[in-house]
């Protein structure tokens, strides 16, 4: 099938803080789009005082030298914008016109945020109530349970939020501290995707972002995850469905694998529709669940992300769902996709590749992943190009070689106890 | 979203919208714009839970789940097996007064939806064993929102704002009804309502309107006009207005106190539904917002606070939500609630924030239009729920609101005595308060 042609254009800059800009323009575009992707992210949480990066980029806009929250709140909203900020940066996007509005804003709360201590402090009890609702979500328990057997004591087990515990020990100091260390030009990547032409673009942050120090780029760090292997956890509490996120390690977006595992969880887990061999077993056969899926190239980074299934389902249906849900990964690595799974997923990926980048935020978002990843400016073209050379062998291999449905690791949350997805993990695991 | 309309043409988002009628009286409505290679198709229905007896409550939503289990020209999982094929995406979604089904695909291959929608029009299967199969999943998604106490507590708060309209009801309807349905009553639910007289179809993007037109007729006009509305609706009696204030509560085992505040609403596209829009966004869009910067900027009572205007065909809902800061008694953030709500009906609304509000909100149409899909669903709903060319001319309605009307909504509508409060407080607390009361009963007694 014919793959739809998309325009995204990208002009590349480096800026003279150091800060590397990629602008695509796209003319008549309603809403212009701004991300700032810092690198390290939370990371660079010192210990005990885990959410010290989370607060200081969330907390960026409550005030710089020139403007109060209220103003900077102020000059977007009139314009339809915004801005938020997290551990890894900022993102905001506001109406067309006002474009120059929006990357001064940013630049502005990036480059000189005060941290006002009565704002600290307020946003600090807010995020401590927010976590501590977390702490009794079923959900939210579940899947941080998950991250921490997959990934143990490295920061990636670790919530960017930090824990009601280590949220109250951070203080003022700490953040600006943390601004003027790791906030820096050279760890910076900057996507903006609108109207304008690319130059206005450069010419404007490199003047709004001129005292931004260029500080020194992340010294490449050593990385050590526990080995894949059973382990289980779980949250109980009183509800109707019990979540279960079941995984293990997974793979880096640089991995040569990547193109063939898209497609391998196409057939698998993901997509739209119930087409995936997981939905349509677990969903429309077993009538076990509204919302179950699985992917491994979803959470793909810098760094390992994880092969994660996740079901939503009632108490009774945990065995069931956890046993069909192992199933389905022996079946994909002991048996080659069919020519027509492999050609759905296929026809899928080529297809609708270039159909997702409607929104400018979604556009902006794609430009700091293909910087991050070192991908080529061609990549839209490439990875359709990519998917359709995809064989039933190679998904078959790549399943082998990725996916361990004897070293699982299950996290649920709900009415479930621990014993119990030991026992199921443990039943369902095959002799030798 | 700019709209315009001048010499018969309308134009929004930088998109020309023309509308036709067939003769089996199918509404289309084509929207040409060439911004990427997609097109949207949404075919709305007029039929939503609204329009459920009550032994059918739930049934909307789940002939929803049914449209994708088999047509005489797609077996099950056919839709889904096309569209992935296409590179497309598709769902579809039910409301109080509509149902809509959604494709989008490039547009060198959008017509395969207009095949697929006339053929689920009108020869759906609705086979029994998987009538009985699905109906596991609707079960499924209805314990998911049960776990949500937000849901529990909005649902609770509009039962009792509605009291014997259906639109008390929640969508998916109640397990007991569920589990009762049979596959029959669903097939004259989908009778009475699935048909072209009952329908809007929109195509929006990379279109080409003649053709387009012709693809519509060529896939449409066969089908059989069915009952007119007026006969396959049920009777309902008219949303009444509470009389008195009514309270709901709720408990929920974790620390946090929840509240909704619920009052009738404003029918879409009347000018109270465009005045609730700015009251709405005055209230709580934002940091500026009065609610936000009271209750969460400067009192610390709240971590959240939200409205929501919640405009429906007869009369909707005018939703408060907001989350009590740990440690602070629910009843003094609702008094701080309240004392805004007051200042709100009690003083003129003040001209810079009216025109701060009003930017805000023609700014943000910007977003409604960015995609193919959010032009479709924006013009649909608007054609289904009252009449399209509200949307071309939101803008110019939004900026017609006065200071006056905005203070008389306020007046007239957020008033005490027609809304329902709902708290949901933490389940721990209120046993533990409990108990100390029955211990100081028992010691006086």
């Amino acid at each position: 099938m014919k793959t739809p042609v998309i325009e995204l254009p990208v002009a590349r800059f480096e800026l003279r803080c150091g800060a590397r800009l990629l602008v695509s323009q796209r003319p008549g575009a309603p809403v212009c789009a701004v991300s700032m992707h810092m690198r390290g992210g939370h990371s660079l949480d010192p210990e005990g005082l885990e959410g010290t990066a989370y607060l200081t980029g969330g907390l960026m806009d409550q005030g710089t030298e020139r403007h109060t929250e209220e103003q900077l709140a102020a000059l977007l909203e009139r314009s339809g914008g915004g801005l938020t900020g997290d551990a890894h940066g900022l993102s905001g996007s506001i109406a067309s016109p006002s474009w120059k509005t929006l990357l001064r804003v940013a630049a502005e709360v990036l480059t000189r945020p005060t941290y006002p201590a009565a704002k600290v402090r307020r946003q600090q009890r807010r995020v401590i109530d927010r976590l501590v609702l977390d702490l009794q979500d079923p959900r939210t328990r579940a899947d941080r349970l998950f991250r921490g057997l997959v990934y143990g004591d490295h920061w990636l087990g670790r919530s960017t939020t930090g824990t009601p515990e280590s949220i109250a020990a951070v203080q003022r100091r700490h953040l600006v501290t943390h601004h003027a260390r790791n906030w820096v030009g050279k760890r910076l990547v900057i996507a903006v995707c609108g109207a304008m032409e690319p130059e206005e673009v450069r010419r404007l942050l490199d003047r709004e972002l001129a005292t931004l120090p260029p500080g020194e780029d992340l010294a490449p760090r050593e990385h050590r995850f526990p080995a894949r292997a059973q382990r289980a956890a779980a949250f109980e509490a009183e509800r109707e469905q019990v979540h279960v996120y079941l995984g293990h390690l997974g793979i880096r977006r640089a991995d040569p694998d990547y193109p063939a595992l898209v497609v391998m969880d196409h057939v698998l887990g993901t997509g739209p529709g119930f087409v995936n061999r997981i939905s349509r077993r677990l969903r429309d056969e077993l009538g076990l669940a509204y919302t179950v899926h699985a992917s491994i190239y979803a959470s793909a980074g810098v760094l390992p992300g994880t092969f994660q299934a996740y079901i939503g389902t009632s108490p009774r249906h945990v065995r069931t769902a956890i046993e069909g849900l192992l199933a389905e990964l022996r079946r994909i690595r002991d048996e080659p996709v069919s020519a027509g799974e492999l050609g759905i997923a296929k026809d899928y990926l080529v297809g609708s590749f270039a159909l997702s980048f409607q929104r400018s935020s979604r556009r902006a978002g794609y430009l700091i992943s293909l910087e991050r990843h070192g991908l080529p400016d061609d990549n839209l073209e490439r990875l359709p190009r990519q998917f359709a050379a995809v064989t039933a062998e190679d998904v078959q291999r790549v399943a082998r070689a990725h996916l361990f449905p004897d070293k699982c690791v299950v996290a649920a949350g709900g009415p479930v106890k621990v014993g119990r997805l030991r026992q199921i993990l443990r039943a369902a695991s095959r002799p030798g | 979203m700019s709209g315009s309309r001048s010499n018969g043409r309308a134009s929004l988002g930088g998109a020309a919208i023309s509308e036709h009628r067939l003769q089996n009286g199918l509404r289309v409505l084509l929207v040409e714009r060439h911004a990427d290679p997609v097109v949207a198709v949404i075919t709305w229905y007029r039929v939503g839970a609204r329009n459920e007896r009550e032994d059918e409550a739930g049934v909307s939503h789940f002939l929803e789940h049914m449209m994708f289990k088999g047509s005489r020209g797609y077996g099950k999982g056919e839709v889904d097996r096309i569209t992935t094929e296409l590179g497309g995406s598709n769902n579809a979604f039910t409301g109080y007064d509509h149902t809509a089904y959604w494709f989008e695909l490039a547009s060198d291959r959008w017509e395969r939806a207009l095949e697929i929608e006339a053929d689920r029009m009108r020869h759906l299967n609705l086979d029994p064993t998987e009538f009985d199969a699905e109906r596991e999943v609707v079960l499924e998604e209805l314990a998911m929102g049960n776990d949500d106490p937000w849901r529990r507590l909005s649902q609770l708060a509009q039962a009792a704002l509605f009291m014997r309209h259906p639109y008390r009801r929640p969508i998916i309807g109640h397990a007991d009804a569920l589990r009762g349905m049979e596959v029959g009553g669903m097939r004259d639910y989908y009778r009475r309502f699935y048909h072209p007289g009952n329908a809007t179809l929109v195509v929006c993007g990379d279109i080409r309107p003649r053709r387009a037109l012709a693809a519509v007729r060529e896939h449409f006009a066969g089908i059989p006009a069915g009952p007119g509305y007026a006969e396959a609706d049920c009777f309902r009696p008219v949303p009444a207005l509470p009389e008195g204030e009514r309270r709901v509560s709720m408990t929920w085992p974790d620390r946090g106190s929840r509240l909704c505040m619920v009052w009738p609403g404003a029918a879409v596209g009347t000018d109270d539904d465009w005045t609730l829009d700015v009251v709405s966004t005055a209230l709580t869009s934002g940091r500026t917002s009065r609610l936000y910067r009271e209750l969460v900027l400067r009192t610390g009572l709240a971590t959240s606070v939200s409205t929501h205007n919640d405009s429906r065909v007869e009369g909707g809902v005018f939703w408060l939500l907001a989350e009590c800061a740990q440690g602070v008694a629910p009843e003094k953030l609702e008094a701080a609630v309240d004392a805004q709500l007051l200042e709100l009906a009690a003083k003129r609304f003040p001209a810079p924030e009216l025109t701060h509000v009003k930017s805000v909100l023609t700014s943000a149409e910007a977003y409604e239009s960015e995609t193919a899909t959010d032009l479709a669903e924006t013009l649909g709903e608007f054609a289904v729920d009252a009449d399209w060319h509200q949307a071309v001319e939101a803008t110019t309605r939004l900026r017609a609101v006065t200071a006056r009307q905005v203070q008389d909504c306020a007046q007239r509508l957020l008033l005490r005595e027609h809304r329902v409060v709902g708290w949901c407080l933490p389940r721990q607390e209120v046993a533990t308060q409990s108990a100390r009361r029955a211990t100081a009963r028992r010691r006086h007694a």
